[in-house]
This record gives structure tokens, sequence and C-alpha cells, in this order.
């Protein structure tokens, strides 16, 4: 870690914030920049004390993937598939038909995914019957949160 | 009736892996396929190199990517590749494009001097550089038993780099945090994909904010890091879980009162018990915001399920990582844990890197050989035997093994 002495710093720190202050100003106070042309080889970069950042812009992949196959597939496919790849669901141990609906209530009432209630007991009944279709699926149980609990006891996310 | 059986679900991906791949006209998404050994669940992953900035990445999911580091990466310097560090994103919504010259991050709330700051401003702050792990707080997670449900990853959620960028402390400094200030939340550039769903934030207390160790970084071993690891700005919060290392940060708020937001409030909770352990199955616990990580080691210089020849000593390294402090010592064995051998720990980076250790180890027996590293960091506290279990899979942190055939 390369970091200036204590005297060093305070002392360059001070002429720094009063630049700083006057160049910052307010936020909105600045007028934004005139948008790039569309190909502008090389893309504009901002530089200083030399290290430079450059503008980029990427493509990422877009995911065709559907769940396979089964009973009420075409409706697991018309609900779980915009807001995350189908693989998040096929990549999951095995859960019970209570951990399932623990899922997808999750899904409904904190992430606010637009499924039709009608439509829970089928996406239910496709994951609980593909993960029982799982070779670790009679040993390999977990909890069995209260479907009825919050939906977001489990913590989440990571 | 027939679903998703283990072949269907390889044939599944690799047929999704194809169409995307001609999509956006890069090669194949999948061009391999890679066995993880998770005990729970699906274990096979598709290898990709179809994503921006990034080499070859074990494929956990395309949209929004959660993209694992190889192993194998691990057992090379002990500072990751920013091509194959690995990637997670909550929401979808995730800007491809940034323009250096617009970009701003405001900074807001109870402070005296609201600020919109530039990274040509950002740039010509006082600089520091820090080695520091950045790892999901679910890494891991797939070795849970009882398996738990979450993004299933085996170790390799982490990577270590040199960040550089402008200390939290001096920004916050700037804009002045008024009396009464108690938290200071981060929120970035990627959106909700759905009205009403909650957009990612997390925060800290304004003490942690203003320590002089947070960071606002903009190098990433010594280059501007990839999009998908946060460009332009992420915030780098030594020894701490990666969920508070928000990713295009470009807004920080001063708070006069705790956050209670979703992702603080609800989100990456741990159990408020020793070890973040709970009995499988146990509810009405209390919990806490996950917050500092543990000791942790691994075997890297042999792969999980390699066969190797016979011989009464072999050369064994790896990476140890102290948490919240430093690495004191790492010990190994050859032999389930009932011998431990010392190592020679290489070249210190800093309490927040990855630290390199090997060793010369007797082989005692030939056939199926349990190797182990263990790690005590310098605050005395060793990585345990007994794992431990949490519903949100959180905060793996035992001994781990490593399976090899002593042929």
């Amino acid at each position: 870690m390369k970091t200036p002495s204590i005297g060093t710093l305070s002392f360059g720190m001070v002429g720094v914030f009063a630049a700083l202050l006057l160049a910052i100003g307010a936020p909105n106070s600045r007028v934004a920049p005139p948008p790039a042309a569309p190909t502008a080889p090389p893309p504009p970069s901002v530089s200083a004390r030399g290290f430079s950042l450059a503008s980029t812009s990427v493509d990422l992949p877009t995911d065709e993937g559907q769940y396979p196959d089964g009973p009420h597939a075409d409706v697991i496919n018309a609900n779980c598939t915009s807001c995350h790849s189908a693989s998040m669901a096929l990549n999951q141990p095995p859960l019970s038909a209570d951990q399932w609906t623990a899922e997808v209530t999750k899904m409904r009432e904190v992430y606010k995914a637009p499924v039709a209630a009608a439509d829970v007991p089928a996406i239910v009944a496709y994951l609980t019957a593909m993960s029982a279709e799982q070779p670790g699926a009679a040993k390999g149980k977990a909890q069995d949160p209260d479907p009825k609990a919050a939906p977001d006891v489990s913590g989440g996310s990571g | 009736m027939k679903l998703a059986q283990a072949t269907n679900r390889r044939r599944f991906l690799a047929e999704a892996a194809i169409g995307s791949g001609a999509l956006i006209a890069a090669p194949a998404l999948a061009q391999s396929m890679v066995d993880l050994h998770l005990p729970g669940g699906p274990s096979e992953r598709p290898m990709t190199s179809a994503f921006p900035g990034k080499g070859n990445m074990i494929l956990q999911r395309i949209h929004p990517p959660l993209l694992e580091t190889p192993m194998s990466v691990f057992n090379g310097d002990v500072f990751t590749p920013n091509d194959q560090f690995f990637v997670r994103w909550h929401w979808a919504d995730i800007p491809t494009a940034i323009d250096v010259e617009a970009f701003r991050i405001k900074v807001h709330g109870a402070v005296t001097r609201p600020l919109s700051i530039s990274l040509a401003q950002l740039l010509k702050l006082p600089r520091v550089e820090l080695a520091a792990i950045n790892q999901c707080s679910g890494n891991s997670r797939a070795l849970f038993q009882p398996p738990v449900a979450g993004a299933q990853w085996r170790h390799g959620a982490m990577g270590n780099a040199k960040w550089l960028g402008v200390r939290l402390r001096d920004v916050l400094d700037i804009a002045g945090v008024k009396p009464g200030a108690v938290a200071v939340r981060f929120g970035a550039l990627d959106q909700p994909v759905v009205a009403g769903g909650p957009d990612f934030a997390k925060s800290l207390s304004i003490d942690h904010a203003r320590d002089g160790e947070v960071m606002l970084a903009f190098g990433m071993n010594g280059e501007q890091m990839p999009l998908l690891n946060g460009f332009p700005v992420r915030l780098i919060v030594p020894g701490w879980y990666s969920t508070y290392w928000v990713k295009m940060l470009n807004d920080i708020e001063v708070l006069a009162a705790p956050d209670d937001g979703y992702w603080m409030a609800k989100a990456y909770k741990i159990p408020d018990t020793p070890g973040a352990n709970v009995r499988p199955g146990q509810k009405d616990f209390p919990t806490v915001p996950i917050n500092r990580m543990i000791p942790r080691s691994w075997v890297t210089s042999l792969d999980e399920g390699q066969t190797i020849a016979f011989d009464r000593s072999i050369p064994l390294g790896g990476i140890a990582m102290g948490g919240d402090c430093g690495v004191a010592k790492v010990g190994v064995s050859t032999d389930n844990g009932k011998t431990w051998y010392k190592t020679v720990l290489g070249p210190d980076h800093g309490k927040y890197s990855f630290r390199r250790w090997d060793a010369q180890v007797p082989l005692t027996h030939a056939g199926p050989t349990r190797l182990m590293s263990r790690c005590w960091n310098t605050a005395g506290i060793a990585q345990p035997m007994t794992p431990i279990w949490n519903p949100g899979g959180f905060m793996r942190g035992n001994i781990e093994t490593t399976n090899i055939v002593v042929g």
C-alpha cells in the first residue's frame, strides 16, 4: 500500500480540498456533455496523475434458455425467464414444495415479480417435480421454512 | 413425465448457450462443461468466455451474470487477473455503456455541501492503493449440508486485487458530514427490472465509512476495472464481504437514521450466533447484517478428484486469507486432519490480501487421500473443522478438503 505520510497528506489535502470545493460545486450545476457520436474511436477518456479511464460500451450475452418440457413448463417459461435465467432455478439443490413456495413467494412479494397468484401452484409444481427427479432428492433435503412466514426470513441473496 | 434430468439439463444449457452466442456474434457461450463436485444438487456448469472483459469463467447464470472463477486461477499469482475475477449482479438492468465524461458520483443527505463529483475530479484526489480480497457472502454455498437455496457457488466467488482509488473519508470530508449522521448508504447505476423492486443499496456506519480504509476504487490491478466488476468506480470495504463493495457506485447518501432499506434490514442477514451457525431448520434466531470476513484457506496446487503418483513426500501449495486481519500461519494435512504440517508463507501483500503458502508433506499410503489446510489469522482465530449451517448459506469458513487419489 503506497500511502503518503500523514504530514504530506494533511498539507496536500488542504489545497486539494480548496480546489475541489470550487471545482465540484453542487449537484446538477454542471452542463452535461453532448452525447458521444455513435462511432467514434478512440473512446473519450479522462486522466489525471498518471491514470486514465476510458468510456466503455459492451454487449452482454442474452439468454434464450427455456425450462425443459414437463407439466406446466409453459407457465414457468411465461413467468420466470425475464428477471433471471432459467438456470438459476435449474441449478438449485433439491427443494421441497414448501421451499419452492417460499422462493416463488419471495420473488413475488419482495422482488415484485409480476407473477399472477393463480400461476403460483403450477410454477411450484413444476419446480418440485424437477427437484424430485434429482439424484440427491431423497437425502439432500434442506430446511423446511414455513411457507406462511415472511418470505425474506432466510436472508436471501449472495 | 420427463423433466430436467441431469442429461436434459446439460443439453438444455448447451442449446441455450449456442442460441445466445449466435445472438451476440461471440464465441459459443458454453465451450465445455466443468464438474464442481457439489454434494447437493446439479454439479456441472458450462465454461464460457463470452462475457465482455472476461476470460474463461464458470457460468453460473447468464442473466443477470453470475460468473465464478475456476480454482486453478488461484494457484497462479495471489492477485486474481481482472479477466477472471468473479462477477455477481442482483438485477438485470445493468448499464452497458459508461461515458467517463458524463459520469458523476452524487454525495448528498446529511452533508453541509452536496457534491456531484466527476471522474476527472476524483482522479485528482489523494490516492491510496490497497490489496484486498473481495469475497461473496455466499461463497461456497453449494457445499452447505443440508443444501440451501441461492446461487450455488463452489469456492470461486472471490478474488484478490490491488485497488487504486481515494479514501471515502476524504470525499465525505469535502462534503462535510453533519453532526448526528449515523450511516452512509451507497447506491449504483444498476436498477430493478420490475417496478417497485428494491433497488440495490448497502450502507456502512458513519465511523466505518470514515475509517480511512474504505475507498472508492477506479483502478484494479493497475487498470480500469471490467464493466462487469463495477466500472468506473466501486466501493472497497477491506475485510468485509462483497455485498458492501457496491459496483458502478454513483450515489453516496449520508443518513441521519439507520438504513431500514431491504438490502440492509432484510437481505444478507446472518444469525447473531457464534460463527453465524444455527441448527439446520432452526427458526426464530436473532439476525444481524453480515459483516467481517473470517479466516479461510484452500489447497490450489492439486484439483479436486485429481490422481497423482505415489511419492514419499509431495509439494503442496495454496492460498489463505485472515478475513478482517492478516494470516498468521497455515497448517496442512494429508491424513484427514490427524497430522498437521507447517507451511511456508509467501510474500505479505497486506492483511486484506491472499497469502500464498507452500509445503513439502509426506504421503503415508496410496488410494483416496484427503488434503486439508488450516489458517490461523493474526487475531488467533483458526478455521474450525466442522462446517456451520445457516439458511442463507453465508460465511462458510471451515477447513476445506481436497480429495485426491494417490496411484
